[in-house]
């Protein structure tokens, strides 16, 4: 059972690392720090909606790690890990008063964690308070890439969550 | 369990608000009178009245391990060039009157403006 979960927890990192890696190579669209599109998290929610908070934790703390050692530097880090950690704990709270339908929706408070939580990060790194004039921008960008990137895990539970579970 | 239309009614203020805000935050107030502040790790380093540049200066700042170079003209600042991975810095563009400050995240320096002349500089 342990070995099961094991090999099911790394497949799903596996994916969630090369959607990672792919979405690197878009080029930003918006110049401001932040703003992007978050397709890994797609397995986050998928990890969280099927198997629960456990297995989405370590997925999702496997998946910043390793790509940050891949991809980014250290300071990078340092922002998926607080952004990542915030909306963690939205889905983790959300998800329980959300139905199968609805999985979209704790998404988009995800992805509006996501960017509380990096704004937060940015102004105790920098030690600059008005990082918060961003918050309305990134905000407008977190609920359209979180309900895009809700949707997709939604329709991924609804395909896939027979078979993860099992 | 709410339905789905109130969570897309929640949802659609908040994305109202945050365009409000962010327009808002954009739009011009007032003309010059501005001082820009450059922070490395959230130090001034640096503190350049845009009012009173008369001719075009670059510089260079080091912050973070790396460089960043930086173009002031009369009334606006930017970075021009930078060895930061994203350069998320050098496409921000000038900065004349948004209360958004630029931002180097990896080299942790931001360029912010501060309203010159104190309160007054605010109105119009």
């Amino acid at each position: 059972m342990r070995v099961r979960s094991l090999a099911r927890d790394g497949v799903l990192t596996a994916v969630a690392l090369t959607i990672f890696i792919v979405e690197l190579q878009i080029p930003e669209i918006v110049p401001v720090p932040g703003v992007k599109l978050g397709l890994a998290n797609i397995v986050t929610v998928v990890t969280m909606f099927t198997l629960g908070p456990g297995d989405a934790l370590a997925v999702l703390l496997a998946r910043i790690l390793l790509g940050g050692l891949i991809a980014g530097s250290p300071a990078a880090m340092i922002y998926s890990l607080s952004g990542g950690l915030t909306a963690y704990l939205v889905l983790l709270l959300t998800r329980k008063i959300m139905t199968e339908k609805q999985i979209w929706v704790s998404s988009v408070f995800a992805a509006l964690g996501h960017n509380l939580g990096q704004i937060g990060a940015a102004i105790a790194v920098t030690g600059t308070p008005s990082l918060i004039y961003y918050l309305p921008v990134l905000a407008v960008s977190g609920i359209i890439a979180g309900a895009f990137t809700g949707l997709a895990g939604q329709l991924a539970v609804k395909r896939l969550g027979k078979a993860l579970r099992r | 369990m709410a339905k789905t239309g109130t969570w897309v009614i929640v949802i659609l203020v908040i994305l109202a608000l945050s365009v409000a805000a962010s327009v808002y935050l954009y739009v011009p107030r007032s003309a010059g009178g501005r001082v820009a502040k450059i922070y490395v790790d959230g130090e001034l380093v640096r503190s350049i009245d845009l009012s009173a540049v008369t001719e075009s200066e670059r510089f260079t700042v080091e912050a973070g391990g790396g460089v960043n170079v930086i173009l002031v003209e009369p009334g606006r600042i930017r970075v021009e060039s930078a060895d930061c991975p994203d350069l998320v810095c050098v496409r921000r563009g000038w900065l004349s009157d948004s209360p958004a400050p630029i931002v180097c995240l990896p080299h942790s320096l931001v360029i912010e403006l501060d309203p010159g002349g104190g309160i007054d500089a605010e109105v119009g």
